[in-house]
């Protein structure tokens, strides 16, 4: 379907993501910008489909991309910024000022949090953000709603002049609902500019009356604030009163609290909760009024639960409250299941409950872990294989200092292999059985170039010290850690990893792609040029197919005091497959008399190597070998060899 | 409530999302609500993929199924239909399963043991329908290897345990796959179907 498809009540299946791309088509949006950030990212590429009169890009970073779209609300337009939980951590700055004085066009912030870390590093409830910012944060329940309340946040957003957070996650971002299309608004907000509009010195929080008066302002907006959420329509807030215990269901947890009453035959008070921030107080009051107890279901962090719990001292409600951190009933991390909402419903209800059968428990000890594996010929592999081979040599007790991006993966590890704690005093060397277990340390977007600078600073001397950073990351985050290395003499190695996209959240158009969102031609950035101009002195590209290039690189690199950047440069082998860029043309088997079962072609992991433990022998997997060549250049007896048809 | 669950299991870059979009416009064309919670593997390929499609008319529904609810299992891949089954399936569901494996690197790396495909098969059938074909073959038959899921979803029409008609499933396909492969998605979903016929 077509994302800006004019058919009125037509049901169409659409993925979070789209539903909430289609709510801002509908509410007439004028500019859209985000970083890709899975689970948000589908939001821009969906809207990058339309061809309708609205700018929409892939910003460099999330803070640049909110920047971007507070200015456009400072002239008028409806604007939206989206990324994940993570991003959002990147707006802070702006996002916590911009909110003295607020915008004129409808600014929507669309945040995909991530509870259970599917994709993410960490479980981080953004709620708490709009609660920190007071501005008002919506929450759906599904993705028919998530695109209602996108549409929705734009007009809040200019009734009340202040931003509107939409937090979704991933089991509405990256799940597909029915939806039932609107109408598609045709009108746009008019551009203009006016530096006291409605305030003195609006757009400038120091202009006088200054800050704190800004501050005032914002304070003043709450009543209003709670006004909206608490009159917002069916099927939003929506109370319904029929029992003698209450529940209040937020967002994501409606859809488990509704099932779980129902298996377990019950009936309560409940509010299907769409605002976590502020809450609807009227409504939240007549449920805690009406009931003998109440327990707060909700995704991650107590945002409902802590704001419940104040209201009721406050209006001196003597009821006991339940959630999943203060008197919990749910274990405060992880997702929201069938299981725990079920076990925490029986037992605020104090009945028992007969645990689902399980049938398929028979099968369980056959199930072995499948650990996540880079791409057959990833260019990732040649440069990790390249690194390891190099650190082996001489990089003594090395860090490597990791990245976000698809080469994360070089810190996942074997899911089926036990690693038992160390409590060592010393320097510790490990034996690295495969690239999976490459990285030392690995956090955030940016984190590895950074890290690796502390290490060094706080005297690490037993070994090499690497950071590293993929394309999309470089430009994202690495430049102002480069200059800070140039500028303090850091000696590290750093490593970019650069395959002409950002391919991890679905290969969207980096800044060394030469492509704007929509397809069109972009300007091509080169790290190596950048990273000149930055005072990096010792720039060194490399062929990460060719291994030996590539290590020599990188041995060489290791000899040269200071910051000193080795980028392993090839496009992305799955993208250029997809393109039709590559096509592969020699294929690979491995010669069984000559194949000693060292494992090393396993070791290197790329997933077109297996074994046979039966023969001790190591095979190609013809269906996903893409002949790179990079396992025949390591076997060390030539086992691997070109297939002559 | 529930019409229908079922879970779409599969190795990432197998289609396994596809696959159950498929099913699931094909659920609206039915007049069906649905939900499709997709799990992606941690990376876009490699990991452990599935989807949980559930068809349900009226209230909100949660975007899983409760574990040991499945009315099927239906299976791209030997190891994540064990996975899946394991979990969800429920007493006398179904389990449609590819028997081609793809080895996880914990395999390969000699971390853990590939499980035997009859094994699974035996240990299934001893609470469910199992049924196992290999669709690679049949893929290939159609004329193209990319066919696999076409193969797996006409087995699963020919099974006839959907509460969606033969046309939707089938129309909602060849709306699904790029233009120009029409005609071999189709051969492939009738390879699959004549596979099952009789078999149920």
């Amino acid at each position: 379907m077509q994302i800006d498809e004019d058919s009125p009540g037509k049901r169409v299946l659409l993925m979070g993501n789209e539903a909430v791309a289609r709510g801002a088509i509908e509410a007439g949006v004028q500019v859209v910008t985000g970083y890709p950030g899975t689970p948000s990212s589908e939001v821009i590429e969906a809207l990058s489909q339309s061809k309708m009169d609205f700018h929409v890009q892939w910003s460099v970073n999330e803070k640049v991309a909110f920047d971007l779209a507070v200015g456009a609300a400072v002239v008028g337009a409806r604007s939206m910024a989206t990324m994940k939980n993570a991003g959002l951590n990147w707006i802070m700055d702006m996002l916590m000022t911009v909110v003295y004085g607020g915008v004129r066009g409808g600014l929507v912030i669309y945040v995909a949090d991530d509870p259970g870390a599917h994709y993410s590093s960490n479980e981080q409830d953004t709620r708490f953000v709009a609660m920190y910012g007071k501005f008002p944060c919506l929450e759906p329940s599904n993705q028919h709603e998530a695109k209602e309340l996108t549409k929705i946040a734009f007009d809040i957003s200019e009734k009340l002049e202040l931003p509107v957070m939409v937090r979704s996650l991933t089991r509405i971002s990256h799940s597909s609902g029915d939806v039932i299309l609107g109408s598609i608004s045709r009108e746009r907000n008019r551009i203009a500019f006016d530096r006291h509009w409605k305030m003195p010195y609006r757009w400038n929080v120091y202009g006088p009356p200054g800050p704190v008066e800004k501050h005032r302002w914002l304070m003043e907006r709450l009543p209003e604030e709670i006004k909206i959420v608490e009159s917002l329509e069916e099927p939003f807030n929506s109370l319904r009163l029929e029992g003698e215990l209450g529940i209040i269901a937020c967002g994501i947890a409606h859809g488990y609290v509704v099932e779980a009453l129902n298996s377990l035959g019950l009936r309560a008070n409940l509010l299907k909760l769409n605002t976590p921030y502020p809450i609807p107080e009227e409504k939240v009051l007549k449920l805690l009024r009406s009931s003998k107890k109440v327990l707060v279901v909700e995704e991650n962090e107590p945002v409902v639960e802590l704001q419940v719990r104040d209201l009721a001292q406050r209006e001196g409600i003597n009821v006991k409250i339940y959630g999943r951190h203060k008197n919990s009933l749910i274990e405060p991390y992880g997702e929201l299941t069938h299981e725990n909402v079920r076990r925490a419903i029986a037992r605020f209800f104090e009945v028992k409950i007969e645990e689902n059968e399980v049938p398929g428990a028979v099968l369980d000890d056959l199930v072995v872990p499948r650990s996540s594996m880079l791409c057959a010929g990833c260019p990732h592999l040649g440069a990790y294989w390249a690194l390891r081979m190099a650190l082996a040599r001489k990089g003594r007790i090395p860090i490597v200092n990791g990245d976000i991006g698809c080469y994360e993966q070089g810190g996942y590890g074997i899911y089926a292999k036990k690693v038992e704690p160390s409590f060592s005093t010393e320097s510790k060397k490990y034996r690295i059985e495969s690239v999976y277990e490459m990285l030392d340390t690995n956090y955030i977007m940016g984190g590895g170039y950074g890290l690796a600078q502390g290490e060094f600073h706080a005297g690490y001397r037993d070994g090499t010290i690497v950071g590293l950073a993929g394309d999309s990351t470089f430009f994202h985050a690495d430049l102002p850690s480069i200059a800070n290395a140039v500028v303090n003499r850091a000696n590290v190695l750093f490593l970019a990893l650069d395959n002409s996209w950002t391919a991890m959240t679905g290969h969207q158009p980096s800044p060394t792609t030469g492509e704007d969102a929509r397809g069109g031609r972009a300007a091509r950035l080169d790290i190596e040029k950048v990273a000149r101009a930055l005072g990096v002195e010792y720039v060194k590209k490399a062929d990460p197919w060719n291994l030996k290039e590539m290590q020599n690189a990188i041995e060489e690199a290791m000899d040269v005091e200071g910051p000193k950047l080795v980028i392993a440069e090839r496009f992305c082998t799955l993208q250029a497959i997809r393109l039709k860029q590559y096509k592969p043309k020699i294929m690979y088997k491995v010669v069984e008399d000559k194949c000693i079962g060292c494992k090393l072609c396993i070791e290197f992991g790329c997933p077109a190597n297996i074994f046979y433990a039966e023969k001790n022998k190591a095979a190609v997997d013809v269906n996903l070998c893409v002949g790179c060549g990079m396992c025949a250049q390591l076997c060390p007896t030539k086992a691997i060899v070109e297939v002559v048809e | 409530m529930i019409v229908y669950q079922m879970v779409v299991a599969g190795v990432g870059g197998q289609g396994s999302v596809m696959i159950s979009h498929v099913i699931a416009n094909a659920a609206i064309k039915e007049g069906f609500n649905v939900r499709v919670g997709e799990k992606f593997g941690a990376a876009m390929r490699g990991g452990a993929v599935s989807s949980h499609i559930r068809m349900f008319k009226g209230e909100d529904v949660a975007p899983v199924i409760p574990p040991g609810e499945a009315d099927s299992v239906m299976a791209l891949e030997p190891l994540e239909g064990a996975r899946a089954a394991s979990k969800f399936l429920k007493r006398g569901g179904v389990l449609l399963m590819n028997i081609v494996p793809i080895y996880p690197v914990d395999v390969s790396s000699g971390r853990a043991k590939y499980p035997d495909v009859d094994e699974i098969v035996r240990r299934a059938s001893s609470f469910a329908d199992v049924y196992a074909l290999d669709a690679v073959e049949l893929a290939r038959k159609a004329g193209s290897i990319k066919t696999v899921n076409s193969v797996m979803l006409g087995s699963l029409s020919g099974l006839m345990i959907l509460p969606i008609s033969r046309e939707n499933l089938l129309s909602s396909l060849l709306e699904g796959v790029p233009r120009g492969t029409e005609e071999v998605n189709r051969k492939a979903f009738e390879l699959g179907e004549r596979a099952m016929k009789g078999k149920k």
